[in-house]
């Protein structure tokens, strides 16, 4: 402990100013998912951000939620696996790609962030508002673009880190039995044999897990072994086209104990969950001419999850639940440069399988067959003025086609100023569940969920043999399921009163209709309820996001940032308007609830702020500080009237401040420290992932 | 923040000064039976509707299955011996409220549920039906979450009676009164999420409710 402190302090105490700070190209970085070709991020008419290595390094992020937590105007979801939250639209509307494609395996429409090892990535691109023009389904929010490291000159990088932690302590003993600890093997190489140049990633993390719930055996976080493997390969075929392929890997075993608690009685599981991914991705790029270039794409992607669970008060019983999505899609785009014009068209189709336990059977295939084209026009008027015009059509074989114009522009009428509007319209394609779900609840009361396609069926039959008390209206609504459509709106403006000064805001609406929500259709004889999903919703969500960078000296980069963010129910906000919502007076009684007293949609906080320092005198030579707030959110609906309002249970707004440091050991060898959540915030109940306090030690090598 | 602190020194200056006035005035009780008046409104706290005394083999809480009679007109609680008669016009059991008419008794009561708040109800609407029980299959106060005045979270284990819920009940003998039920639990403040399951089922099931004749 004491060892583990003093190196600590050593990081800290012995650094010396020399080289300079490189991180401060902001203006001349490449970006290539604003617009699906390679642009500066100084020419992009959307608002994206960067993420480069060296921050998710320094940072000390594993996995993507870590480093993703900590960027302006992103929330942490916890339910389902580890979501993230943009411009305050739910997990199941961000899109999160890998070199342009997308990742399957979602679960209640979360992607878990912890399931993605940032090892082996170069940067990742964010980028907000609707991009359902060029990615279609689920790019509402926006998009999350892993880019992986290009297999280039020969290295070899290795990193070994040692994480402890002791929520009930605060500061935790390594090695002890009691603490939480983590460790995370790292190795990169890169290499060429012959015409090909390699680049491999291998990542092996080991946690134990912790309980600190009281009076619970809940082990949070769980036990986990995860390992990732990515290679990359590539060739030049000749001088005008090249060939590159994208191999990923991931595995986890997860041992799961967990209590459920329901009507008062509590279930004890325990048992193991494994998840396998596999994603393929070759690429063929051609360019004929010099204003040509064609990209041949083909991507395959598979997920398996897996889980096992045995009930402690039940040992007869056994929960399976089983989970596989294929995807298989080849894509074709074409990029077209003619004077002050860049043309993009691109055409694809894809073939979407699932099957699962979940489903009526596990040896059903479920399947969605897509085809779709793409086509932006950017056109560079004059040297202040940029316009891209986009759009993109999904014809789906299982619902509604989907048609996703865009519009942005870009005005830049000096080297000081720029200004960004865009208005586009994202969508989202009902998925597997809401289709296909067919779940009956016994020890809750017996309800049922199923899916749209199934559900019309087995309640005609269930009704046909007399087992059906009561059709409720929505049955009659019943139908196929549209996608999810939102409008999106952005509008920004940048300010660079100097090289070392850059502030941006950006101000947001988006307008989401025909949101697809679960609701009662019919109940049995014997009362239980039965439910399927309908396009019923309505919400809105807006907001203010404003960021600064500020390099002072050449070696301390200060940045920070705010969201100011209101979401709503726009059916709930129209009868809160109307007085129809009620809400209790202290005494108890029953009085219409106020306009300001509405919250909005759960789990969104209002404000959001963070303030982020490195100071950085050598390459390997640093520190990063970081300080990050959310304010409270509304978590459950505990008045009683069924809208979020401010006597609602929330949980409370916190500071989380974060704190790494590296030092060069010898030429190669460097070493990294860091303490994560310092102020050692915990919510047992709202932040289940959220551990307290925890220190590491990381050891890089790098030839 | 800084506007409220002064509020609440205010406050608790003033409470300080009411207790030493008040001495000699008896604590009252917050989690006992008990009926007071106010102008022409009447509230009852804590009125058990078959409190918790034992769990099913599966482990839920139940209760003796035994009602607490009530009377409007005349704001008593009616022993259970006289439920076979006119004297009572409202009985609570659980998350089972029954009116004296039909199979529930020999009065002619009725019910139907008023959305809006209880200030807002100054008169029957003229189209309004009153329903009556067909216990124990269905009753004129509608059960189950989210139906008539209360919705149910399984996973907290918690029962709110829903804000803006007013019960329009035709007393045994043919009076209107209207009914808003305020809490569910002993002492009159709903448990929080996070405490225990043996408190949530220990104070369950205590009705705290206002009304007035119309």
């Amino acid at each position: 402990m004491r060892h583990f402190l003093f190196l600590f302090v050593l990081v800290f105490s012995t650094v010396a100013s020399s080289a300079q700070l490189d991180s401060l190209r902001s203006m001349d970085e490449v970006v290539i998912t604003a617009t699906r070709q390679e642009r500066r991020l100084g020419n992009v008419a959307v608002p994206v951000t960067l993420i480069q290595r060296q921050q998710i390094q320094q940072a000390g992020s594993l996995r993507l939620r870590d480093i993703l937590q900590e960027q302006s105007g992103l929330f942490i979801t916890s339910g389902f696996g580890v979501g993230v939250q943009m411009q305050g639209l739910n997990p199941e509307h961000t899109l999160i790609l890998v070199d342009g494609q997308p990742l399957v395996g979602r679960t209640s429409g979360i992607l878990d962030l912890n399931r993605i090892a940032v090892a082996g990535i170069k940067r990742i691109e964010i980028v907000k508002g609707p991009s359902s023009s060029l990615y279609g389904s689920e790019a509402m929010a926006g998009v999350i673009n892993l880019i992986t490291e290009n297999p280039g000159t020969r290295s070899l990088e290795a990193s070994l880190r040692y994480g402890v932690g002791n929520p009930d302590q605060g500061w935790a003993l390594p090695f002890a039995s009691t603490s939480f600890q983590q460790l995370d093997l790292n190795l990169q190489a890169g290499y060429q044999i012959g015409k090909w140049k390699l680049r491999q990633s291998n990542d092996l993390l080991f946690s134990d897990g912790i309980s600190f719930r009281p009076f619970s055996t809940d082990r949070v976080p769980r036990p986990i072994r995860r390992l990732t493997h990515q290679t990359t390969l590539q060739r030049a075929l000749g001088s005008k086209a090249e060939f590159r392929l994208l191999f990923r890997a991931n595995q986890d075993r997860i041992q799961q104990e967990f209590s459920v608690r329901n009507n008062g009685q509590v279930i004890d599981s325990y048992g193991r969950e494994q998840n396998h991914e596999l994603n393929l991705q070759p690429t063929l790029t051609i360019r004929p001419t010099e204003h040509i270039r064609l990209h041949t794409r083909g991507y395959f992607t598979r997920y398996v999850g897996d889980q096992q669970l045995n009930f402690i008060q039940k040992p007869d019983s056994s929960y399976l639940d089983r989970f596989e999505q294929d995807l298989y899609r080849i894509e074709q785009q074409l990029d077209w440069t003619r004077g002050a014009s860049d043309l993009i068209v691109g055409l694809g189709y894809q073939s979407d399988q699932a099957r699962s336990t979940r489903y009526d059977a596990l040896s059903s295939r479920k399947q969605n067959r897509v085809a779709y084209a793409f086509a932006q026009w950017e056109w560079r008027l004059n040297a202040q003025w940029i316009s891209i015009a986009g759009m993109r059509y999904d014809d789906n074989q299982q619902f509604a086609a989907a048609f996703t114009p865009k519009w942005a522009i870009r005005f830049k009428p000096n080297d000081q100023w720029s200004f960004n509007a865009s208005v586009g319209q994202g969508f989202k394609a009902p998925d597997f569940r809401q289709l296909y779900l067919n779940f009956t609840n016994n020890a809750a009361g017996g309800y049922s969920v199923y899916g749209t396609q199934d559900a019309i069926r087995i309640i005609r039959e269930l009704n046909r043999i007399g087992q059906i008390a009561e059709l409720k209206p929505e049955f009659d609504r019943l139908t196929e399921l549209s996608p999810e459509f939102s409008t999106g709106m952005n509008l920004g403006a940048e300010y660079r009163p100097s090289r070392t000064v850059h502030i941006r805001i950006n101000g947001f609406r988006n307008d989401i209709r025909s949101l697809i929500d679960v609701r009662q259709v019919a109940t049995r004889i014997d009362g239980s309820q039965i439910f399927s999903y309908l396009n019923v919703k309505r919400a809105f969500t807006q907001g203010v996001e404003t960021e600064f960078r500020w390099q002072l000296k050449t070696s301390w980069l200060l940045s920070g940032g705010y969201q100011w963010l209101r979401t709503g129910d726009k059916d709930e906000w129209a009868r809160i308007k109307k007085g129809l919502e009620y809400t209790r007076s202290s005494d108890g009684t029953s009085r219409v609830m106020n306009k300001n007293e509405y919250v909005g949609l759960p789990n969104r906080s209002k404000h959001q702020a963070q303030f982020k320092l490195t100071y950085q005198p050598s390459e390997t030579r640093f520190i990063f500080l970081r300080c990050l707030y959310r304010s409270r959110w509304t978590v459950a609906n505990s008045n009683g009237n069924g809208v979020h309002d401010v006597q609602d249970e929330s949980a409370n707004g916190f500071v989380q401040i974060n704190l790494s440091g590296g030092l060069p050991l010898r030429k190669n060898l460097q070493l990294q420290a860091g303490i994560e959540n310092l102020l050692n915030h915990q919510d047992i109940s709202y932040l289940p992932n959220f551990p307290g306090r925890n220190l590491y030690l990381t050891l890089n090598f790098k030839l | 923040m800084s506007a409220k602190f002064p509020l609440h020194l205010l406050s608790f200056l003033f409470v300080f000064a009411a207790c030493e006035k008040d001495k000699p005035t008896p604590v009252v009780d917050q989690r006992a039976y008990s009926v007071s008046t106010s102008g022409n409104i009447i509230t009852v706290r804590n009125l058990p509707g078959d409190t918790i005394v034992g769990t099913t083999a599966q482990g839920q809480p139940i209760g003796a299955g035994r009602y607490s009679f009530f009377s409007l007109e005349t704001g008593q609680w009616i022993p259970n011996a006289d439920s076979n008669s006119a004297r009572w016009d409202l009985a609570f059991a659980g998350t089972i409220l029954r009116v004296n008419n039909a199979t529930s008794g020999p009065g002619g009561g009725g019910a139907f549920v008023y959305n809006g708040t209880f200030e807002s109800l100054t008169s029957v609407p003229t189209d309004s039906t009153f329903r009556v029980d067909n216990h124990p299959i269905s009753y004129a106060i509608t059960r189950g979450s989210g139906k008539a005045w209360y919705t149910y979270d399984g996973p907290t284990n918690l029962l709110t009676p829903i804000p803006g819920r007013t019960l329009v009940i035709r007393t045994a003998n043919g009076q209107r009164a209207k009914v808003e039920i305020l809490n569910y639990y002993r002492g009159g403040t709903t448990p929080s999420a996070s405490s225990a399951d043996s408190i949530k089922t220990r104070d369950q099931r205590f009705f705290h409710f206002r009304y007035s004749k119309m």
